[in-house]
């Protein structure tokens, strides 16, 4: 994959669709069409630079000779892993990675704790019959705001029947963020050991919690012959068949922020639309960046694991004043890096930030 | 057999590093050889002389012409040997010039070479057949797919020309696209008063057949004979012609498969073509912001259209013109990757239209956010290096074409193909640029690839003097070099039928074999490739000849 990016960095013509579309550009120093053209010309590129990009894959998306900028961060930043050469807490993330499969170093044996917090048992996934694995990410694994979505995830779950497995301290980091941040060897070790598990096992499909282990399960594990879905796809069928049952009324206006990975990148728009039209009194409010053009929260990337220096108006908060503008007292979103990003200013103006799972646990 | 080889010393290009002598000697003494002859120009009336008086003399069977390549002189040695009164098909050309004299100085090696060469002539050659070229009666009549400026270009000079046309149209009037341009540049005309003096011109011509609302259903025959089935409201009406001329034309990219640029969300998105028709009705006044978009559906790989489209750039600078020209104070701002105005007189026409105030800005716009208060185009300005966020009232798609709706459909009847963009393929890019791979079969203006309409109507003239150059002569002979069916060996499988482009295999339900119809053949030896049991082969180029030669050459010497 790196070498085709490389190949495609010298049919670059310049255009700037890529920066155009770039959540980080015209607000940060970061030009991403500067870069693919330092990176044709092999000229040294400032390294506080590379780690502006959100990975939001825009550039990637709107390329017209298919260049994928996107691609080529990765391997400028592969570059600077490789020389050591890259801000101290994102060195610490990888570590943590290496050691204990998750970016904040806490203890692999505790990755399946929340399952304690269910009234019921969930089964290994072993000792399922139509192998459906729930995949938690690292942060709903360890983060205590997160950690509720798997609780309410598997409530529903199983609250409508539907037959799934967890992998507990099996399961290991997906490696989407390790490869975006550039240590490519680190996320095959993790890939392969996720797939290792996968078929030990004889998993069937994958309901992943977070957009981000979708993705590369989906898009970059390779053909695996396993189905990989999101959890709104599963529960947004569950209540179309009847199911699940959202009868509670709920006097909210909900407005929905599409995650870069689960909307732009693998167009799953739909699904979690769906889920809160079927809400009652609910009003539904859209963005006028939704969809295709959703601004990205800035959390993915290895964005969620240090911070740039220079100071600027973050797209959380631009994304909580438009929602505020629409009208909507709750921003609802299916990623948990959305969450987090969008939380801190939604806190400061007053209104709420909700995953999907969250909603629909007050409703049932 | 009496076989006979004629060594050519082309002067010195071929004696001065073969050794003449050594071929002689090493051939002189095999059976079957009558002759060896050598001359330092076989091509020269002595030479041919020498040629015609040994076969005549010797009786031969089969000529070995060891000199040049095939691609010189063989109209005239086939001739010569035809005189000589022997069938031209017994002939074999090696060529130990350009194949082995020029490709050393090493003599030793070079003199192998050219007895292993002339050695798998002589093996080859020992099994052609005395092969006759067909001639065939052509009809002089041509079907015009697609009514536009192309086509009815190509009906018009082929009618005059006094060949009968069926010019099938699938709307409901002539004239394609053109007729709904309201202001051609650079004639600045309407599109509509253009074609219905095209139209009224065909209208005099009573050897031209219009069918409108209308579409080729089915599609067989060869050169010449072609069967076309052409349905309507009327039914279905069949028609013998000689050749054909595709011109279906191109079908305008439809933005909406680009959601970011809000195309079908937003009306105030629009494209080019739908400025064209409305021009008058659009919400725009003194002041107003546009902003026209270049390369909308052009030189975009993600989308499977990395071509340029070649009229987009003049119609944003003729939209950018035409805004400027009713309000002076409006601001029009043109988006672009590069300008190729590139038609004669486009660049003094894009000049002119900056000196009017248009505005030009090296940028793709990667976004449009749809705003209430106007519409947030989000892009680069590249030469400053300085994204920006720009609001605009109104703004034009520059769209480019993409290949015609029915080129499946078409190329399926016609058994022609389509290129990687899916447009028609042509049979040379610069050699045969008119011509497809089947004889007497046509493509003209855009569905070979975006064109701006003077390009159009010419590609339309052009394949029509072709087809008339072809038609004009009344008949036509057919290489004898078809395939035929060891009805023996057919098992009756029927794979070669489906291989055939030509469409000249026709299976025998009675027998349950496959009969090869020779004036359909093109002979291009997909049938003998396919073949699961040898069955069928091309006549002088069967399995045995091949398999001989590539012996010869291999076998020490």
């Amino acid at each position: 994959m790196q070498e085709q990016a490389a190949s495609r960095v010298l049919v670059c013509i310049q255009c700037g669709k890529c920066t155009g579309g770039c959540p980080e550009s015209g607000r940060t120093p970061f030009n991403i069409r500067m870069l693919v053209r330092k990176r044709q010309f092999k000229y040294a590129i400032e390294e506080a630079l590379p780690w502006y990009c959100t990975a939001c894959n825009a550039c990637t998306l709107r390329c017209p000779r298919d260049v994928k900028p996107s691609e080529i961060i990765i391997e400028i930043r592969s570059s600077m892993v490789e020389e050591g050469n890259i801000p101290v807490t994102i060195q610490k993330a990888l570590e943590s990675t290496f050691v204990q499969k998750n970016p904040w170093g806490k203890p692999r044996s505790k990755r399946g704790d929340w399952a304690e917090k269910l009234g019921f048992k969930v089964p290994h996934i072993s000792e399922t019959e139509h192998k459906r694995l729930l995949f938690s990410c690292c942060i709903h694994a360890y983060d205590p705001r997160c950690m509720v979505i798997p609780v309410n995830v598997a409530t529903l779950l199983n609250k409508a029947g539907y037959e799934f497995g967890i992998l507990g301290e099996e399961e290991c980091c997906c490696g989407n963020e390790i490869r975006r941040i550039g240590e490519v060897g680190l996320f095959e070790e993790l890939m392969e050991e996720n797939i290792a598990n996968f078929k030990e096992y004889g998993v069937q499909e994958i309901i992943a919690l977070s957009p981000h282990c979708m993705n590369t399960m989906k898009n970059e594990y390779g053909d695996m012959g396993i189905k990989v879905v999101h959890y709104t796809e599963v529960l947004s069928d569950l209540i179309k068949e009847g199911a699940l049952k959202t009868e509670k009324p709920l006097e909210s206006g909900i407005i929905y922020h599409d995650p870069c990975f689960l909307g732009k990148q693998n167009k799953v728009f739909e699904p979690p639309r769906e889920i809160l039209k079927s809400l009652k009194n609910v009003n539904v409010h859209e963005f006028v960046r939704s969809r295709d053009i959703s601004l990205c929260c800035e959390g993915g990337g290895g964005r969620m694991f240090f911070d740039v220096e220079v100071p600027y108006q973050r797209n959380g908060e631009i994304r909580v004043t438009d929602a505020q503008k629409a009208g909507a007292d709750t921003i609802a979103t299916a990623c948990p890096f959305c969450l987090m990003n969008l939380e801190d200013p939604a806190k400061e103006k007053g209104i709420f930030v909700k995953d999907i799972s969250e909603i629909l646990m007050e409703v049932i | 057999m009496r076989i006979g080889i004629f060594i050519c010393h082309c002067g010195h290009n071929i004696k001065s590093t073969v050794d003449i002598e050594g071929l002689k000697g090493y051939f002189k003494g095999l059976n079957n050889i009558a002759c060896v002859e050598d001359y330092p120009f076989m091509c020269s009336e002595p030479g041919q002389a020498l040629i015609k008086s040994s076969i005549e003399r010797f009786g031969l069977g089969r000529v070995i012409i060891a000199a040049c390549t095939k691609a010189l002189h063989q109209d005239m040695f086939k001739n010569l040997v035809r005189d000589a009164g022997l069938n031209p098909f017994l002939l074999r050309r090696v060529s130990i010039r350009e194949h082995c004299s020029w490709t050393g100085e090493d003599i030793e090696k070079n003199t192998s070479k050219a007895i292993r060469l002339i050695r798998a002539g002589i093996y080859s050659s020992a099994h052609y057949e005395p092969l006759e070229e067909k001639q065939v009666e052509v009809n002089k009549s041509a079907l015009i797919l697609g009514g536009g400026i192309s086509g009815m270009s190509a009906a018009a000079f082929l009618a005059r020309a006094g060949i009968e046309v069926y010019l099938v149209e699938k709307e409901k009037e002539l004239g394609g696209h053109v007729r709904h341009l309201e202001d051609v540049w650079p004639v600045r005309e309407r599109g509509k008063d253009i074609i219905e003096r095209m139209t009224e011109e065909l209208k005099t011509l009573n050897n031209v057949h219009i069918f409108t609302s209308s579409r080729l259903v089915s599609f067989g025959g060869s050169f010449g004979n072609y069967e076309a089935v052409i349905e309507n409201s009327g039914g279905e009406i069949k028609v013998i012609v000689g050749g054909v001329i595709v011109a279906i034309g191109f079908t305008a990219f439809d933005p909406s498969i680009k959601p970011e640029l809000q195309y079908g969300i937003d009306k105030r998105v629009i494209t080019t073509l739908e400025f064209e028709e409305k021009m008058h009705e659009l919400p725009i006044k003194e002041g107003s912001r546009v902003a026209i978009l270049h390369c909308i559906g052009s030189r975009d790989e993600i989308i499977g259209r990395p071509y340029c489209s070649r009229i987009c750039c003049i119609n944003a600078i003729k939209t950018g013109e035409a805004i400027k020209n009713r309000f002076k104070d409006s601001y029009v701002e043109s988006f672009y990757m590069d300008v190729r105005s590139h038609p004669r007189g486009g660049e003094e026409f894009y000049e002119d239209t900056q000196e009017k105030g248009l505005l030009f800005t090296r940028a793709n716009i990667s976004e449009i956010i749809p705003e209430q208060g106007g519409l947030v185009l989000r892009g680069e300005d590249t030469l400053l290096g300085m994204p920006f966020e720009r609001e605009f009232d109104l703004v034009v798609l520059s769209i480019g074409m993409s290949p015609p709706k029915d080129n499946q459909e078409i190329a399926g009847l016609l058994k022609i193909t389509l290129d990687k963009d899916r447009f028609f393929l042509e049979a040379h890019p610069k050699l045969r640029p008119y011509d497809t791979a089947l004889k007497g079969i046509f493509i003209a203006g855009t569905c070979s690839g975006p064109k701006d309409m003077e390009e159009s109507i010419n590609h339309g003239r052009a394949s029509a003097v072709k087809l008339y150059g072809l038609l004009n002569l009344g008949y036509a002979f057919i290489e004898p070099f078809v395939a035929y069916v060891d009805p023996k060996r057919c098992s009756g499988c029927r794979m070669c039928e489906q291989a055939c482009v030509a469409k000249a295999i026709k299976f025998d339900e009675g027998l349950h074999i496959v009969r090869v119809e020779e004036a359909a053949c093109m002979g291009c030896g997909l049938c003998n490739a396919t073949c699961p049991s040898s069955a069928i082969a091309l006549k002088g180029y069967k399995d045995t000849i091949i398999d001989d030669e590539i012996s010869a050459l291999t076998e020490a010497v």
